[in-house]
């Protein structure tokens, strides 16, 4: 039997179609990337559905999410950023998030309070504590959520992030995405028992948490939440998932047990476990998914309608936002 | 084009050094919006390990003149998220030397975050560092490495050399959309007064001023190196006629007031403290070079620092352009 389901009904479903969109969305994205229809690279967020899921499930709209990580794909939808916004922005087309300018790592939506990545993984955290500090200055309750794998633990900026929130006390949730690997190079090889101990010696709650289970990340943010929103002060979260997929598409993964590989998909995908546990309840029924599967393939095909329409974004427009007005010469004789 | 930035003689004045211009800066910018913010280490009770916050905290609390723990990619980082939401921060680094564990906050947030999101986020933030050599200390505490922030697109690098203008560019730095990065040349913090209007004004960035009018030689500098430039040209009086030209902005650049310049004159030379190798001499001869070859008479003469650490003490005299090493280049120059 697996575990109990802890929501109401109508949010079980909504946890399921959410991590199916993901997937769906996802799948669609590595074909088109393997057709030559989406540039650069694509990182996915395999067997990190329940994690983005259930944090942005915990969050509110005014509540700001930092996005850190090399899986964003998931946590830009869990933030509630249109698919064809998200699709058009990987096809580096005008009609994405950033009008193509930004591609995968990059999408950022102010009107969600999405604050956008940059690759120096790890330096997301510190503009995330500026955000959370500019809130408590306008006296609102607003949080600011940020998230990191367990590779940008390693780096400073993320420490130097922990050293300024405790120092004010700020309403920032951490949430440690741990997907065992930094690319190549495992967790475990890392010192603290839990990522999240790195909250205890600035007497940060800590938690780490099943981050695979939709409904143990949902409430563990929740509550990070609600104590931060009420003057409690920052929380850590390890969020303990499997990288069910390559780091990035074209990623050969020779340093991964093969063995090892197929128990994590047996085991820990975050999607087919919690199908199951509603099946077993009667929360949703087989024919009920497959509806919801329909539902979500039509708007992933229509964002992918959307991508291929909408047009690359003209040379000229790289100057136009350098700066809100372009400066002397920018832009002449180029 | 130059402009005009003589206080108006019918304003109110007061005398100022020139961090005091940097204090009064701050101080009339916080009094016209609330949402401008100091932060920075020692900014608040202590006023500034060089006192450029000085009563600021008194006047406006500590909600407003934000001490910080020692962490220049935390100081500046967590001003980034505060410009990304709306508000007005003016982060100051204690020395322009301990700015590169912020570097990676500068470049990958603050410089892009209007272009990658094409506008809908900005980062209206200012970074005030004191920089620049002459104080007997070695390394970080006297280095000038604006050249690396000049290189950085969606940044702006700005360099007074005068109260008067210290106090209108840091208050159009503060009002500018954009990340500015705001270097003071702690070497003249003190060494002068000059009237500077009471009220809130804006000196231009982007606007070189000319200092000195002449026709034989160019002479293009900012911040500290601007003084002994001047000096050297009054020395040189008699043999060469020098225009002096206070660059102010260093990014963007104002190509049209050099150019101008040396079309007048065919000559020029570069002052910068910064080691000759990758510096603003080289960007500033290429622009000449571009784009008024056929005027030019001279190779154009590069005075800077050496190809070295900022070094300590004595050997900083040898380091650091002077009037006389700054009056040979010119000579050269002229005598061509």
């Amino acid at each position: 039997m697996t575990q109990n389901v802890s929501v109401d009904d109508e949010t079980a479903r909504q946890f399921l179609e959410g991590m199916l969109r993901i997937d769906i969305f996802e799948e669609e994205t590595k074909e088109r990337f393997g057709e030559g229809e989406i540039p650069g690279f694509v990182h996915l967020s395999g067997g990190h559905e329940g994690s983005h899921i259930g944090m942005g499930a915990a969050m509110g709209d005014d509540d700001w999410l930092a996005v850190g990580g090399a899986r964003l794909i998931g946590q830009y939808i869990a933030k509630g950023v249109p698919l064809p916004d998200i699709m058009a922005e990987l096809y580096g087309r005008v009609g994405g998030s950033n009008k193509g300018h930004g591609g995968q790592m990059h999408v950022s939506d102010i009107g969600r309070k999405l604050y956008g990545h940059a690759a120096t993984i790890g330096s997301g955290q510190n503009p995330a504590v500026g955000l959370a500090l500019a809130e408590e200055i306008q006296e609102t309750d607003n949080v600011a959520v940020t998230t990191i794998g367990d590779g940008g633990t390693s780096r400073g900026s993320f420490h130097t992030a922990l050293v300024f929130a405790a120092y004010w006390d700020l309403p920032v949730v951490f949430v440690i995405e741990n997907n065992e690997w930094a690319i190549s190079t495992p967790a475990e090889s890392l010192s603290p028992d839990h990522l999240s101990d790195y909250g205890i010696p600035h007497k940060m709650a800590t938690e780490s948490i099943d981050g695979s289970d939709v409904e143990a990340v949902y409430h563990t943010v929740s509550e990070a939440i609600e104590r931060a929103r009420n003057g409690g002060g920052p929380t850590v979260i390890e969020s303990r998932v499997a990288r069910l997929v390559p780091h990035f598409e074209g990623d050969k993964e020779t340093y991964r047990d093969t063995d090892e590989y197929e128990r994590l998909k047996e085991e820990k995908d975050p999607i087919e476990n919690y199908r199951e546990r509603l099946l077993e309840r009667d929360i949703v029924t087989e024919t009920g998914i497959e509806d919801m599967i329909a539902n979500i393939e039509t708007e992933v095909k229509e964002a992918v309608e959307f991508a291929r329409e909408s047009p690359e974004p003209e040379p000229e427009a790289a100057y136009d936002h350098v700066y809100r007005t372009p400066l002397y010469g920018q832009g002449e004789n180029q | 084009m130059a402009t005009e930035t003589e206080p108006q003689t019918d304003r109110e004045t007061e005398s100022l050094t020139l961090v005091q211009a940097v204090q009064d800066g701050l101080r009339t910018e916080m009094e016209r919006d609330e949402d401008v913010l100091v932060m920075g280490e020692d900014v608040g009770k202590n006023g500034g390990v060089f006192r450029a916050t000085e009563g600021l905290y008194d006047q406006f609390g500590e909600e407003r003149v934000i001490d910080t723990p020692l962490a220049e990619s935390g100081i500046v980082g967590t001003a980034i998220g505060m410009a990304a939401y709306g508000l007005r921060p003016v982060a100051e680094m204690q020395f322009m030397g301990f700015i590169y564990p912020a570097f990676d906050q500068i470049v990958s947030h603050a410089a892009r975050l209007r272009t990658r999101s094409r506008g809908r986020f900005t980062c209206p933030l200012v970074v005030r560092a004191p920089y620049g050599g002459g104080i007997r200390a070695p390394e970080h505490h006297s280095e000038s490495t604006e050249a690396m922030f000049v290189h950085q697109p969606g940044l702006k690098v700005v360099v007074p050399s005068t109260p008067a203008d210290t106090k209108g560019l840091l208050t159009s730095a503060i009002r500018d959309p954009d990340p500015v990065l705001f270097l003071e040349p702690k070497l003249i913090y003190r060494a002068f007064r000059e009237d500077v209007p009471v009220d809130s004004y804006e000196v231009p960035l982007g606007e070189a001023a000319v200092r000195r009018e002449g026709s034989d030689v160019s002479v293009f500098t900012w911040g500290a190196m601007t003084r002994p430039t001047l000096e050297a040209a009054d020395n040189l009086a008699d043999e060469v006629d020098v225009e002096v030209v206070d660059l102010r902005t260093l990014s963007p650049l104002d190509d049209d007031t050099i150019l101008d310049s040396f079309k007048k004159t065919g000559r020029a030379a570069v002052v910068h403290e910064a080691p000759k190798t990758g510096g603003l001499a080289g960007e500033i001869t290429a622009t000449i070079q571009e784009e008024a070859l056929l005027y030019q008479e001279a190779p154009i003469e590069r005075i800077t620092g050496f190809d070295t650490p900022f070094p300590l003490y004595a050997l900083e005299d040898y380091y650091l352009p002077e009037a006389a090493r700054i009056e040979d280049g010119i000579r050269r120059a002229a005598g061509f």
